[in-house]
């Protein structure tokens, strides 16, 4: 589903943040990728996304290589890939039900698709009760889950986060956790970028660990930490 | 994909309404730009109106100073053989002082201190067609007569031109830097529209919005300003342009303006379409080259 080959990304000309990574993501798994700031966790989210393209090495999605998409069809691409951002990324003049559809919008679906998936999809994650309300009047729990539904609603086949739960306090981490966990569930590749150890303790998923760059470790049901 | 022309405009009556500064800005600039522009074409209509009025005149003098009534009579008669010629009347010393009596009747001070003599007697003849008002100067003048002695239009087209030919064309080099200049203000008002919603436009493009996506909006939003911008400089042209003509009619009464140098309907449809057009193409460029940013 997403392989890396041997990537390497340098900012500038000397600050290294990805060192030779080789990376493989299969159909249906639920991954984390773990590791202290400037370990190198959003660079591989981001180029994922291809918001930006590797130094060096080969990075596939779907069985797509990345580098072979050219720039106008990077939006097909990004509609293959939900994303969820540590501040949310919503659209501050749009309804929480606006920016779900949004998402569908860029798609060309039709308005009556759109009318019933919506409120299925904001009632899935527990929003049904503030559909009509911008994203300032709702709590960063809530609006992590506009965002997460919005990333959800064309039910595409990866769902990348970036620390996810970074803004959230424990109580409401554990329910955006819950809610990735489902989705996870019904087949969705799922990948997330955290430093919060509590949860990824207590989720026991595949753990990608990250030091400087490079992948120190990568372990089944794994825990943040090595175990001794 | 389809084009789903409701959802833009609803996006970009939504960004109108959540952006009504920088709206006004992007309208009060297109605005005066094309008023600018609309007057800049008001000024160059109503000169090629008045020369070509005067093209149209089919009179042509000659002046006879001391000539006897026979010489007079006789270069009538002789004219009156010619083609183009329609009709020729004789004007004595004693009527053309009469004359220029009648015209100034409200300020005799003009001519009181006056001998007749000073008016000239002349023959004034009506052409067929005033395109041979140039052929029968040239015979008058192989009959003797020397320009000053002659009055036809194109001495007057000639003096007009030289006075207007640099008001022309100063009027339109600065119709021109105008119209660059509304270009770069209106995309510049634009760009400021973008940079504001700069991070907006970066979600758009996460979730998978294509350029022409997140672009169709802004242009919409640009067409709208620029339509309402240039809808009310063109209607302030033209009751300017009524205005000014009722003024002249007063102030210069000699000088033929007239409401028809100028058509009212096409003058909006051409500022309007200048204006919509600058507002579209000044949006789509400047959305384009953020885009590309990206």
């Amino acid at each position: 589903m997403i392989r890396f080959d041997n990537v390497t990304k340098v900012y500038g000309n000397d600050t290294v943040a990805l060192e030779r990574v080789n990376l493989g993501i299969d159909s249906g798994e639920f991954v984390f990728l773990v590791g202290a700031s400037g370990s190198g966790k959003s660079t591989i989210v981001r180029l994922i996304l291809k918001e930006m393209e590797p130094s060096a090495g080969a990075i596939y999605v779907n069985g797509t290589k990345l580098s072979s998409v050219p720039r106008r069809r990077i939006p097909r691409l990004r509609r293959d890939i939900g994303c969820v951002f540590q501040d949310f990324k919503l659209l501050p003049n749009k309804t929480a039900a606006e920016n779900v559809a949004y998402a569908m919008e860029v798609t060309g679906q039709k308005r009556r698709t759109i009318g019933t998936k919506v409120p299925q999809i904001l009632d899935l994650v527990g929003l049904s009760g503030k559909m009509d309300k911008f994203p300032d009047m709702l709590s960063g729990g809530e609006q992590q889950r506009v965002s997460i539904a919005r990333a959800f609603v064309s039910q595409p086949p990866i769902l990348v986060a970036d620390e996810p739960t970074g803004n959230l306090d424990p109580t409401t981490s554990v329910g955006i956790m819950q809610l990735l966990h489902r989705i996870n569930r019904i087949g969705t590749t799922v990948v997330v970028a955290t430093h919060d150890r509590e949860m990824v303790d207590v989720m026991r998923k595949r753990v990608v660990a990250l030091e400087e760059g490079r992948v120190v470790r990568d372990k089944v049901k794994g825990a943040y930490a090595d175990e001794v | 994909m389809r084009f789903n022309l409701g959802f833009f405009l609803g996006e970009a009556l939504k960004n109108l309404r959540l952006n009504v500064l920088m709206s006004i800005t992007a309208v009060t600039t297109t605005f005066i730009c094309i008023l600018v522009f609309g007057l800049g074409l008001l000024v160059s209509a109503h000169i090629q109106s008045i020369i070509g009025s005067v093209r149209e005149d089919v009179s042509v003098e000659a002046f006879m100073p001391d000539a006897t009534s026979q010489e007079v009579d006789d270069l009538a008669n002789k004219v009156e053989t010619w083609p183009e010629v329609a009709s020729v009347t004789t004007v004595s010393e004693e009527q053309a002082f009469a004359e220029f009596k009648d015209q100034f009747e409200d300020q005799p001070d003009l001519y009181q201190d006056l001998d007749q003599g000073v008016f000239p007697a002349s023959v004034q003849i009506q052409l067929e067609d005033p395109d041979s008002a140039n052929a029968v100067a040239g015979r008058l003048k192989q009959q003797g007569f020397t320009e000053s002695n002659l009055s036809y239009p194109q001495q007057t087209i000639d003096r007009l031109n030289a006075v207007t030919s640099y008001v022309i064309w100063g009027l339109y080099g600065a119709t021109l830097l105008f119209l660059i200049a509304s270009v770069l203000l209106i995309s510049n008002a634009i760009r400021l529209s973008i940079f504001a919603r700069r991070k907006e436009i970066e979600v758009m493009k996460l979730v998978g919005a294509s350029d022409g996506f997140v672009r169709t909006p802004f242009v919409f939003e640009g067409l709208l300003q620029a339509f309402v911008g240039a809808s009310l400089a063109a209607f302030a042209v033209i009751w300017i342009n009524l205005l000014f003509v009722d003024l002249s009619h007063d102030a210069l009464p000699y000088v033929p303006i007239s409401t028809s140098a100028v058509n009212p309907f096409s003058t909006l449809i051409l500022l309007i379409a200048v204006g919509v057009g600058i507002g579209v193409f000044g949006s789509f460029l400047s959305v384009t080259r953020f885009l590309k940013k990206i």
